[in-house]
């Protein structure tokens, strides 16, 4: 597509990035076909060449965000399905990542807008506040519609609180866990910020079913939050400074006795660390060890799969499995996860429409909860249709949002199901025998 | 870049935007009404991104009578209008004017019924194309026509160009497979076109709706033919040293009785465009690659398969690959489906739509090259070979003012070039601005005047895509020419 | 006064020339199709004949109008071709001696049992030359394919029964004839059960290319419902087997016995002249024609027979005041569909509408769209509908 910047514009390295991205696209329009807003609002504004049009515009211009341009791109979900669509290889993530940085930088929300984003990013990045705030949900959770009736953050408040689970995890166990030997990996496992609070119990299937495969998990102190969530609000430097952060926790142990993989349980912080290496580019101090991370980061089914499980006896259970869009788009991991439950006794199901997303999306069905709560019960719906007996994910953003929906069946993360299979402990959330 | 002209605006209209806009508000939710300057921006193109016009206002009706009641409104006003589905034209069909009013069916994407005992569904103007395929896909069926667009294309904007595909060579295009519409005319009145039955008697106004280009009325239902799948299907990549070789392949195969569902045709640079995107095991190594599908049960298609590589062998086909499962076949069907896309990785392109008789095939390959040669740029071929609809893509680079006016001058020779040979300047993506001015080349005066005077009789005021098809400047003939 | 072009320029002459309306006509095979006109002059395009081209390895000939279409048929099978439209001959019908010329197959958008599968004259029809009614010669379409270049004129020229022009030329693609057919025929089937067992064949991936269903009394005592595969020896026995399994058994007529009965099924030989009965063509959607053809006996008695799986019915009833006229064009409004009133006597078609009544927008349309062909009201004016 022809473009239009200045040359005093293209020296700013990510302008030039985004000149580079808009140059590959052809407009030919298949991204809004696979778009989840798009098959919602049948609007080309809230397409990914609908956005892709409007950022062109905005950063060719020069101009401050507009809010027209601003309730376009919030309302994306950074599913990438577009990506997987795209002939043209348009890295649209990077386009539109880089527009929510410059709208953080040229626009200024409404106050009510900014204390939820705020809020957003204060708590979740951090596991004690998480947990603490997560508690608070659920003294709260029974005045849900109160919450809901407050003035400008009312709907939000309520979106977040419906996510809450009913009750409260229980603690992280602690287990001493005996590695088999002999010892085939050493690892590290990514503690993150909100999954750790709301299901404890996936890392801990993960560990378990590593120990009895001989991998060794080794802690990495100093890790938190991979800065997806502040990412996807335009909060570069936060996003950043938790890059930064990760790397140099990971980086002690590469060089102190080497790691294997970075094993990552929750597919939209996998997307994210994956990318260390191109946010950090410019960073002379970090390019390196960010690549260096970026290239170990491997979801724990990419990892599990080098691993050559012994086939299991059927489980008789049905299975759908829902695929993470930041598995399927962002990581392009489709069938790996399939195979190993499969190969662990589970008739795995396909879901219709499964390259659409479930409307989980990081903070999207806190900050878009209309939009959300469409997509999830389209997701349900389309899940309904196949009679399972439950739902695999590898996403705890999926699983927060698939299980909030009337009616929803139980959702599991896919390492649990694995570590049942192979000797753990049944999965909490599946009904019993 | 500005070769082809867009009429001047009317300022007197521009004059009374307000007015319109209040005029539109009034008839649908803000939702369904685009008005800010950044989000009109978004409309001003199409797929042919050299040419932008920044569109009066957005329309987006959810229902006929929604749309009846804008067209309505804006016939009265007398405001121009532009119809738009996915806007994936490739050959401006959806660019809209400064001021003209956009009305887009994307919200229209209803499935409204399917019937399996008389093989037809009814759809929204705005549904996908892939999506009718799609929703009857479990029961056994599916609509026929598949453009390399059809993910994302619409069955509305089929129906204006009269869209074709790598199918039709055996099951028709566009204007085959549609059995009723129902339309929005200029006035807002509303007609009921053919139904779900065969051949409506009268004149045949569903068949000159189809690909007219939006200039006739704003379809917004179709009554679509829907088709039993075959028993099975297999592609197959034939891989010849050289376009010639291939191209007789192809007059071969069809000299000797043999209709196969589908011959794509692609050559060196094409290939490697497709196989860098599509990993489809498409051979590197050809010079010329040809996509021959064969259907029915295994030993149907292994019979006619056989009778296939016999020819190819006579022109010396250097690999034979038969597709053995279905994910094998989705990577080649996908590689040829993204071939345009999949070229906007290496380069800016111009995409040619001219047909020719398949005997022309070698003599229009060979010439194009030396045409794009002659303006010094690249060319990649990838295009339905067994009804010999040629899609070169000429390479450019599109922020290169002198590139762009010599990419559009080789692909205006290359067009003259297949009329000259018998054929014509679009087999299936349509006229739009891109070929407007070579109409001449193909038609007459009388020709043109002719189809003009019938487009007059839907849309007197010329206020339906008003700067598409025919040349802006012969338009005054259409009234004067009667004896 | 017959006036008969042996060249274009002496059609556009002919044309010119005209101060007073012109009826059109081709070898004279269907002169009882269409309502009557009033006309001092005829002009007959059947010296207005030979192929231009025909090119078998593209699969496309382009003849002059008057060319015989049993001329044309020979040419093509002679390359192994046939044209797929399968075009009736209405000899049978109208009991005429004239030979049917493909201008007229074009004009009037004649088609036969393997319309289901390979399409309507205008699906193959894919060039026309013509005249207008300001005498000028107009191209549209061409001989390739796929062509979208400008308005299709040559849609809105199948089946306009000339009123918009005189063809002088016209240009189709054909297919490869397949080598071989046959027929499976079931018996004793009643009309629904029939036009049930036609759509579910329809439906297979069989691809059949004639399904009819002949109703007691209709070329047999006894009903049948035909099933047609036409293709190679070898998918023929293979297909046959696999309907069998899905309409229940049923027994073969071999190629020769198919072709025959094909034949009598495509000129509606059951209605043959001399029979002088009302012959009515109704299209509609194959699972309401049963109740189509109900409504249609409420009102008194009719024979019939189905075609294209149902989806296009054959009714003689007797001439009487309006044949039926008022019954049938309600039963056709009730189900969906239209209705032409093929064979009646003069004065009967000039009173009933022969084609079916366009809604009153396609109703303006027709005669703007007329005009803007012939402003002068020379050419076959009144054929479809009074006026226009």
């Amino acid at each position: 597509m022809q473009t239009n910047f200045t040359i005093a514009a293209l020296a700013d390295p990510a302008m030039r990035e985004s000149e580079k991205i808009l140059r590959t696209c052809v407009h030919c329009g298949f991204c809004t076909a696979t778009c989840p807003t798009y098959l919602l609002l049948g609007d080309e504004l809230d397409s990914p060449r609908g956005r892709i049009y409007l950022i062109k515009d905005m950063l060719e211009g020069g101009k401050p965000a507009s809010e027209e341009v601003v309730k376009h791109v919030d309302r994306c979900l950074s599913c990438l399905s577009c990506m997987t669509t795209c002939p043209s290889g348009v890295h649209y993530m990077h386009l539109v990542d880089h527009a929510r940085a410059y709208i953080d930088h040229t626009y200024t929300r409404s106050a009510p807008d900014r204390f939820m984003r705020a809020l957003l990013a204060r708590i979740l990045p951090y596991p004690q506040r998480f947990r603490a705030a997560l508690f608070a949900a659920l003294l709260a959770k029974p005045a849900r519609p109160l919450v809901g009736a407050l003035p400008f953050v009312g709907k939000r408040m309520a979106a977040m609180l419906a996510l809450a689970p009913a009750r409260a995890p229980a603690p992280p166990p602690v287990e001493r866990l005996a590695i088999a030997t002999p010892q085939r990996a050493r690892v590290a496992i990514l503690e993150g910020c909100a999954q750790p609070a709301l299901a404890p119990s996936i890392n801990a299937a993960a560990r378990r079913l590593f120990a009895r495969l001989g991998v060794a998990v080794v802690p990495a102190p100093g890790e938190g939050c991979c800065g997806a969530l502040v990412h996807h609000m335009g909060r570069e430097e936060d996003a950043l400074a938790f890059a930064r952060a990760n790397v140099d926790a990971w980086t002690r142990l590469i060089e102190n006795g080497g790691l294997d993989a970075i094993v990552i349980t929750a597919s939209g912080c996998g997307t994210t660390i994956k990318d260390y290496g191109y946010m950090l580019r410019a960073d002379a101090a970090y390019a390196q060890k960010a690549a260096r991370v970026s290239a170990l980061a491997k979801d724990v089914t990419e990892f599990l799969s080098t691993l050559d499980l012994a086939p299991a006896p059927p489980a008789g259970l049905t299975l759908a499995y829902h695929s993470a869009c930041s598995m399927q788009h962002g990581q392009k991991i489709t069938d790996l996860p399939k195979n190993l439950l499969r190969n662990a006794g589970f008739a795995v199901k396909d879901v219709p429409e499964s390259h659409i997303c479930c409307g989980s999306a990081g903070t999207y069905n806190i900050m878009q909860s209309e939009l959300a709560g469409r997509l999830r019960d389209r997701k349900l719906g389309n899940i309904a249709r196949l009679k399972v007996d439950a739902v695999a994910a590898g996403n705890i953003g999926c699983i927060a949002q698939l299980s909030s929906g009337a009616g929803a069946p139980p959702v599991v993360h896919t390492v649990e199901l694995l570590d049942w299979a192979y000797g753990g402990p049944r999965p909490e959330a599946l009904p019993k025998n | 870049m500005t070769a082809i002209a867009f009429p001047k605006p009317d300022p007197a209209i521009l004059a009374r935007r307000d007015e319109i806009i209040a005029g539109l508000a009034a008839l649908v939710p803000p939702e369904c009404l685009v008005t800010s300057e950044d989000e009109r921006r978004a409309f001003e193109t199409d797929a042919l991104t050299a040419y932008r016009r920044l569109p009066l206002a957005v329309v987006l009706p959810r229902t006929t009578e929604e749309t009846s009641k804008v067209m309505a409104f804006l016939h009265g006003a007398g405001v121009k209008v532009v119809a738009r589905g996915a806007g994936t034209s490739l050959a401006g069909g959806a660019i809209p004017q400064e001021d003209a009013v956009v009305v887009g069916l994307s919200k229209m994407s209803k499935i409204l019924g399917v019937d399996f005992a008389d093989r037809s569904m009814r759809v929204q103007a705005g549904v996908t194309n892939l999506a009718i395929s799609n929703a009857v896909a479990a029961d056994g069926f599916f609509y026929a026509p598949d453009p390399s667009s059809q993910l994302a294309c619409t069955i509305g904007g089929n129906i204006g160009m009269n869209s074709g595909g790598a199918h039709c060579l055996k099951y028709g295009v566009t204007t085959n497979n549609i059995l009723g519409a129902r339309m929005v005319l200029a006035d807002g009145a509303i007609v009921e076109m053919g139904g779900d039955w065969l051949d409506s008697g009268g004149l045949d106004f569903l068949g000159l709706v189809i690909g007219s280009e939006g200039q006739l009325g704003i379809v917004t239902e179709a009554t679509v033919r829907l088709l039993r799948q075959a028993e099975g299907a297999r592609p197959v990549l034939f891989g010849f040293p050289t376009s010639e070789a291939a191209g007789a392949c192809v007059a071969d195969i069809i000299g000797n009785g043999i209709i196969p569902v589908a011959i794509e045709f692609m050559d060196k640079l094409a290939i490697e465009i497709c196989e860098a995107f599509a990993h489809a095991g498409y051979p590197l190594d050809a010079g010329a690659l040809l996509i021959v599908e064969v259907e029915g049960s295994e030993t149907e298609m292994d019979a006619q398969l056989q009778r296939i590589v016999e020819i190819a062998q006579r022109h010396g086909v250097s690999t034979v690959r038969e597709s053995k499962s279905a994910m094998e076949t989705a990577a080649i069907w996908k590689g040829r489906k993204s071939a345009f896309g999949a070229t906007g990785r290496v380069a800016d392109y111009i995409c040619m739509d001219g047909t020719v008789p398949t005997s022309q095939l070698c003599h229009v390959l060979e010439k194009t090259d030396e045409i794009v040669k002659h303006y010094g740029l690249r060319v990649a071929n990838v295009f339905h070979a067994g009804d010999g609809n040629m899609h070169p893509l000429v390479m450019y680079n599109v922020n290169d003012p002198a590139e762009q006016e010599k990419a559009e001058a080789a692909g205006m020779d290359i067009l003259k070039l297949c009329v000259d040979v018998g054929g014509c300047l679009t087999g299936e993506h349509g006229v739009g601005i891109e070929k407007r001015d070579l109409m001449r080349h193909q038609f007459s005066e009388a020709d043109l005047a002719q189809q003009m005077r019938v487009r007059a009789a839907f849309d007197e005021g010329w206020l339906l895509n008003p700067a598409k098809v025919f040349p802006l400047d012969g338009r005054t003939i259409a009234a004067t020419s009667a004896r | 006064m017959i006036l008969s072009p042996t060249s274009e320029a002496e059609l556009i002459e002919a044309v010119r020339a005209a101060r007073a309306p012109l009826a059109i006509e081709g070898g004279g095979s269907k002169g009882g199709l269409g309502r009557p006109l009033q006309a001092q002059d005829t002009l007959s395009l059947k010296n207005l004949g030979g192929v231009i081209f025909y090119e078998p390895a593209e699969m496309v000939f382009r003849a002059r109008a008057g060319t015989p279409v049993a001329q044309l048929e020979q040419m093509l099978a002679e390359h192994g071709q046939m044209l797929p439209f399968e075009p009736m001959n209405h000899q049978s019908i109208y009991g005429a001696a004239g030979a049917p010329t493909i201008g007229a197959v074009a004009a009037c958008n004649i088609s036969g049992p393997r319309r289901i599968s390979h399409g309507a004259a205008r699906d193959s029809l894919i060039g026309v030359r013509f005249v207008n009614g300001f005498g000028e010669a107009i191209n549209s379409g061409g001989r390739v394919m796929k062509n979208v270049t400008g308005l299709d004129l040559v849609k809105l020229q199948a089946g306009a029964f000339g009123t918009l022009g005189p063809l002088s030329e016209v240009t189709f693609k054909v297919l490869p004839r397949p080598s071989t057919q046959a027929t499976l025929a079931l018996h004793g089937l009643d009309d629904a059960r029939a036009i049930g067992a036609l759509c579910r064949a329809v439906g297979s991936p069989f691809e059949i290319s004639g399904a009819a269903h002949l109703p007691a009394g209709i070329l047999g005592d006894a009903p049948r419902t035909l099933l047609r595969i036409e293709n190679v020896p070898e998918s023929v026995v293979y297909r046959l087997g696999e309907l069998q399994k899905i309409v229940g058994g049923g027994d073969t007529l071999d190629a020769a016995q198919s072709e025959a009965l094909w034949r009598q099924v495509r000129d509606v030989a059951a209605f043959a002249s001399p029979d002088a009965r009302a012959l009515w063509r109704i299209s509609t959607a194959p699972s309401r024609a049963v109740d189509l053809v109900r409504r249609v006996q409420q009102g008194g008695a009719v024979a019939h027979f189905y075609d294209w799986s149902g989806g296009l019915v054959w009714l003689a009833v007797e001439t009487g005041d309006d044949a039926r006229a008022a019954d049938i064009r309600a039963a056709v409004a009730a189900c969906g569909g239209h209705a032409t009133l093929v064979r009646a006597p003069v004065d009967l078609r000039a009173r009933v509408d022969v084609f079916q009544p366009p809604s009153a927008p396609l109703m303006a349309l027709t005669r703007a769209v007329k005009a803007s062909f012939d402003p002068n009201a020379i050419l076959n004016p009144g054929r479809m509908y009074a006026g226009v």
